[in-house]
């Protein structure tokens, strides 16, 4: 048995969680390939703007678009509600009401975790102090998901949590392959030359170059690295893997009659996406579309858990 | 460190007149000395890192905000004597019985009444009366499942009963709370003394609630009912559902259906309730029955209770009984339904409802403790030698403008016990609230919920007031 309110409040704390964590790996590693790039080449903070979705609300509350303006609006801004420290708090908040369904370890988990981005998020905005910031969320993140891994029964309230999670993922991989494919738009000459330190920064925002160089023995090119991220479903960010696991997650709650062909969709529109990253306009299309698929898959999970019982 | 001090002519929980341990505190206190304060200060400050790292909080308001707090403990814990908890304990059984007699009899045939024993024009301004309970038969007779008992000791010894909070009692997570966390500050003391476990509450609750489930269900499902996570006893409504295993559910969550019956929305559609654990008040438990403005609660709650599809506890009406003029009639329910003596004592209450016991409040207002009949919290509490002139003038207007919502008692010395207090073990005034469970049988937590009033000399023990808590060992000797 479980409430629809509470199936709603484990998928969205789930979502927010996993924000976080994606959001901290996406700005440590944007951090980490801008030092690699040579001055004056495509030292733009920006395209981390366009990766979390929020380029509007930014200009809206900024002038300038410099390197601390973007990364505390991305990290410690509470007024942005996709920046680090507010995603933690709204997934406490969610979790809040889900704690006699979720160990007991993981809501401390939680708790700990808001109490250090509230205590020190500021500290993820300086360049010396970022990355000790952004690994702790990480980290701490990893140990909810390795509780509510070890410890959870697998019933309906984890399936919430794992699906809220992996619709998450999907949703952040393509949009750091959509951006990707818009710099790839804008490339001049001079700043292909470091294609491969780009690509290199794409696996590694998604955690995914060690696994990547395992899986492949390739080299890093644009085209294997779209492809592993998009297709190979082995690997747990990839939206091949992240859209086999929500359709596991689905099979074992009700009705997958009524969620299962959002998936799908999903299914069927990866099956018909080139894997060429050559072409950037194309590559920045596709991930439009695969967002709003998973939109629809989003939706689909309200109208069956919250709604129907209305 | 050694010596513990103690006020002079009150009781300390643990130290005699003579400055010596109690028996039952004996190991506890030598353990208090070989450790010394600053070992002491370095537990202390671990059980509040613990604390806050676990999530203990409760909710106060302040500017219309709610703020999460963390749960303020000392690590000190208080000790009762085993043979003197087991004479409370049955004397705390023994006045639930009555209560619950007497509540039932309230709602029926009002024999008490018919019999002379309490004056009914007591409760035609009651606030806790509910018409709409009249006839209402609950099964076992018990309308007042749980209860929660203000105990305190004056300055001779002796344990009173100070009121019986029998609406929505709260406080016995923490006490569990309280527990988890002083085990890990005095392991070696759990391991050296027999220290009665507070662990089973939550399962004697779930089989309490699961036995006042309607007739013929095998497996009832039991819901416990919040206001929401805003209310101040959220943390505690969340513990207890999960440690029971049930399901923590808001007034939207639940719908009462043509049937009758009462069901919760989940992902696969509705489910039948049977038992809800509400921690609402009455007035908004069902907009239908009750204050129509209430967005908490669930329309057709009570047509479904009082169809007998669904047990509500407490039982709607239950705090008729939870109010400081009826506390003044307990040992006389006790002597007419179970025809006992009291085995627990009751503190001699004026009632301002009758004039001659008005006046000699009014007379004798700075030896007393004026209180309000009907509030919880501690608000609008009045301690006549410590009020100013313009304090104890306001009271009396108050008294004379509605009598019948006011009491008097005398004021009591409250024991006190060493607690933390800036790297010190100073006297505190405490009191204790055991929890008491009603349904097919009766069930007594061991020990209950110590709270603590941290300021120096202060009275007061409630958290919203700056109150704080200790564990309390029931010990064996």
């Amino acid at each position: 048995m479980l409430l629809s309110r509470v199936a709603d409040n484990l998928y969205w704390g789930a979502r927010y969680v996993e924000r976080a964590d994606d959001t901290a790996r996406v700005v440590r590693t944007f951090t980490e390939v801008l030092l690699d790039l040579p001055v004056g080449v495509a030292s733009s903070w920006e395209p981390l703007l366009a990766v979390a979705g929020s380029r509007e609300l930014f200009d809206a509350g900024h002038a300038r678009a410099n390197e601390s303006d973007i990364v505390r609006f991305l990290v410690s801004d509470e007024a942005n509600p996709g920046s680090v420290v507010s995603s933690v708090a709204s997934g406490r908040e969610n979790l809040r009401t889900t704690r006699e369904v979720l160990p007991r370890e993981a809501w401390q988990a939680v708790n700990d975790l808001y109490l250090y981005t509230q205590r020190d998020g500021e500290s993820g905005v300086d360049r010396r102090t970022r990355a000790r910031f952004l690994s702790r969320v990480i980290s701490e993140s990893q140990r909810l998901d390795g509780v509510v891994s070890g410890a959870m029964h697998r019933d309906e309230a984890y399936e919430l949590w794992r699906l809220g999670q992996v619709i998450e993922r999907a949703d952040m991989t393509t949009r750091v392959l959509g951006v990707r494919a818009a710099a790839l738009l804008a490339t001049s000459d001079r700043v292909d030359d470091y294609d491969e330190v780009q690509w290199m920064g794409v696996l590694r925002s998604l955690s995914a170059l060690q696994m990547y160089q395992r899986a492949t023995r390739g080299p890093i090119v644009g085209s294997g690295v779209v492809a592993f991220l998009l297709f190979d479903r082995h690997f747990p960010r990839s939206v091949a893997g992240c859209l086999e696991r929500a359709r596991a997650a689905l099979l074992r709650l009700p009705h997958p009659d009524r969620t299962l062909p959002a998936v799908d969709a999903l299914d069927r529109l990866l099956a018909d996406l080139p894997d060429s990253a050559d072409d950037g306009r194309a590559l920045d299309a596709a991930m439009d579309e695969v967002q709003f698929a998973l939109g629809h898959l989003n939706v689909a999970v309200h109208d069956t858990f919250v709604r129907a019982a209305e | 460190m050694a010596d513990l001090r103690t006020h002079a002519g009150m009781w300390d929980e643990l130290v005699d007149e003579h400055g010596q341990p109690r028996p039952a505190s004996a190991a506890l206190v030598e353990q208090l000395a070989l450790l010394g304060m600053a070992e002491l200060q370095q537990r202390q400050d671990l059980a509040e890192l613990d604390i806050v790292g676990m999530g203990i909080t409760f909710t106060v308001y302040s500017d219309g905000r709610g703020i999460d707090r963390a749960w303020p403990f000392d690590i000190v814990p208080r000790v009762i004597a085993a043979d003197e908890w087991r004479r409370i304990e049955g004397g705390l059984k023994q006045r639930l019985r009555a209560l619950n007699m007497f509540i039932d009899d309230i709602y029926n045939d009002q024999r008490v009444v018919a019999d002379g024993v309490f004056p009914i024009e007591l409760l035609e301004h009651s606030v806790n009366f509910r018409a709409q309970c009249r006839g209402a038969s609950p099964k076992f007779g018990v309308w007042a499942h749980i209860c929660g008992s203000d105990l305190v000791r004056d300055a001779d010894g002796t344990m009173y009963v100070l009121e019986d909070n029998l609406r929505v009692p709260s406080g016995v997570s923490y006490m569990l709370e309280n527990r988890a966390i002083s085990k890990r500050a005095f392991a070696d003391l759990f391991s050296q003394q027999s220290i009665l476990p507070v662990d089973g509450y939550t399962d004697e609750l779930k089989r309490m609630l699961a036995s006042l489930a309607p007739d013929g269900i095998e497996d009832p499902t039991v819901v416990v009912l919040t206001p929401g996570i805003y209310n101040s006893a959220y943390f505690e409504h969340s513990f207890l559902a999960q440690r029971m295993g049930a399901a923590l559910v808001e007034g939207a969550d639940l719908v009462v259906g043509d049937d009758d019956c009462v069901y919760m929305r989940t992902i696969n559609g509705r489910e039948r309730v049977d038992v809800v654990y509400r921690r609402i008040d009455d007035m908004f438990l069902d907009p239908e029955a009750f204050r129509p403005d209430s967005a908490l609660g669930v329309p057709g709650l009570m047509r479904a209770w009082r169809a007998g599809n669904v047990a509500i506890a407490n039982a709607p009406g239950a705090g008729v009984a939870d109010d400081k003029v009826v506390y003044a009639w307990v040992p006389d329910l006790i002597r007419y339904y179970l025809l006992e003596e009291p085995l627990l004592a009751n503190v001699p209450t004026y009632r301002c409802l009758y004039p001659d016991e008005r006046n000699y409040v009014i007379e004798h207002i700075g030896e007393l403790v004026i209180k309000p009949a009907n509030e919880s919290g501690g608000y609008g509490l009045l301690i006549g030698d410590r009020a100013s002139r313009t304090e104890i003038d306001d009271a009396i207007a108050n008294i004379e403008a509605d009598p019948r919502n006011w009491v008097a008692q005398p004021i009591l010395s409250l024991s006190t016990a060493p607690t933390m207090c800036d790297g010190e073990l100073e006297p505190r005034h405490l009191d204790l609230r055991p929890f008491i469970l009603s349904g097919s049988a009766q069930y007594v937590t061991a020990g209950g919920l110590t709270r603590v009033a941290l300021r120096r000399g202060s009275l007061v023990v409630n958290s919203s007031q700056g109150g704080g808590s200790k564990d309390t060992w029931i010990v064996e000797t």
